[in-house]
């Protein structure tokens, strides 16, 4: 039974929420899911329904700011949204047959995998010299941006188109399943794999986080794992909180935003495979 | 306008008023005396929004869950019109196969 307190405490947290995931790219279900389910003791679907739909209210306010500064690459997103729609519905759909156990494994180890690319991934931000594959020619995907804290005009190609959108697929599936944005994967890889600067890497999962979430969200909402009292305290935390997180990220080295998201994962992960191995995990 | 603004654009006015929906549903919850909410699934949500025309609480929620929702669903359509406009086939065909899987997740999840 949720109260005006319970109701309040999740309107605060997700305000937090929704800096962080802005800061970092992501949806902030990666903060909430932990939140619901360790904290409020949330049933793992009504958290995930709850927690999906605050995924597209994050994304959608912070992504419009990040468009309007031409940080986000709006082709590639498009094309790269095929993939992960594709799987956050898969997603949707399979999450039901999986036991909640399974589930916080699961977003524990995908923490931790999440975590472990971003620490090592750091010095490759401004890769020189990247050849476009062919779709990426095909496709124009390659632009350009213009760096605030290094005060240039950024050009960068696309390669290895194919791997990502295989990929975004993967990550769709896991929103789908966790009611996270997918951000922790698409982030890494289209910086890692296709060579896109992380701050165009971050801002474009951003914009596709809206859409993938979208299409599960609305898997859940038809199915009845949206519970009103927990998305609406969400969606108002969420969309304020995004909206002066894309404000702190123009002016951040990406170095020290990345040993951040760093450090923050790893602790939220180990939590929850605690968890999912029914140890009790009290906080 | 452009589509970056097009598109900003739409994306802020609708987490706004979804922002606002679920607000002004809270409070009217709060007004009632906190009373417990019924979760609703497949056809009954329909009703639910149409319940918020009469100024219920859930329902208000509800219609605010379905404006996030339909955000960037709407912006999917508008940068398809965006392309068609610009004459750029190949983008028109990607952003018609995102919302046709849109609707796919609709009309699936409400059919069961």
């Amino acid at each position: 039974m949720l109260g005006p307190v319970d109701v309040l405490v999740i309107l605060l947290v997700s305000i937090i929420a929704g800096l962080v995931g802005a800061l970092f790219g992501l949806g902030g279900g990666v903060l909430i899911i932990p939140f619901l389910t360790l904290v409020e003791g949330v049933p793992v679907p009504l958290a995930v329904g709850a927690s999906i739909v605050s995924v597209v209210a994050t994304s959608s306010a912070s992504a419009a700011t990040y468009v309007q500064d031409h940080l986000t690459n709006l082709r590639l997103g498009m094309f790269l949204e095929i993939g992960t729609v594709a799987g956050a519905i898969t997603g949707a759909f399979v999450a039901v047959f999986l036991p909640p156990s399974a589930l916080f494994v699961l977003f524990g180890l995908i923490l931790l995998y999440a975590t472990i690319v971003m620490i090592r991934a750091r010095g490759i931000d401004f890769p020189d010299n990247v050849m476009p594959d062919r779709l990426s020619r095909i496709l124009a995907l390659g632009s350009q941006y213009e760096d605030h804290s290094l005060k240039r005009v950024v050009k960068y190609e696309v390669t290895r188109t194919p791997v990502t959108v295989f990929v975004g697929y993967l990550a769709g599936i896991v929103s789908g399943l966790l009611g996270v944005g997918g951000g922790i994967i698409n982030v890494p890889t289209m910086n890692l794999v296709s060579k896109i600067p992380v701050k165009v890497a971050s801002a474009t999962s951003n914009f596709m986080i809206g859409v993938t979430a979208a299409a599960s969200a609305s898997v859940y909402l038809l199915r009845g794992d949206v519970h009103p009292l927990l998305a609406a305290p969400l969606i108002i935390g969420v969309a304020g909180g995004a909206l002066i997180g894309t404000r702190v990220l123009k002016v951040t080295p990406p170095t020290r935003v990345k040993v951040a998201f760093g450090v923050l994962l790893a602790v939220i992960s180990l939590l929850m495979i605690l968890k999912g191995f029914s140890l009790p995990v009290v906080l | 306008m452009d589509l970056n603004r097009l598109v900003a654009y739409s994306l802020r006015i609708g987490v706004f008023a979804s922002a606002l929906l679920s607000m002004l549903g809270l409070l009217l919850w709060a007004a009632g005396g906190f009373n417990g909410f019924a979760v609703v699934s497949g056809s009954a949500i329909v009703s639910a929004l149409s319940s918020a025309f009469m100024g219920s609480d859930s329902g208000i929620i509800y219609l605010a869950i379905g404006i996030l929702i339909a955000t960037p669903v709407f912006r999917v359509a508008i940068s398809a019109v965006y392309f068609v406009n610009a004459g750029d086939r190949k983008y028109v065909l990607i952003s018609l196969a995102v919302l046709s899987m849109l609707i796919f997740a609709l009309v699936s999840g409400y059919a069961g």
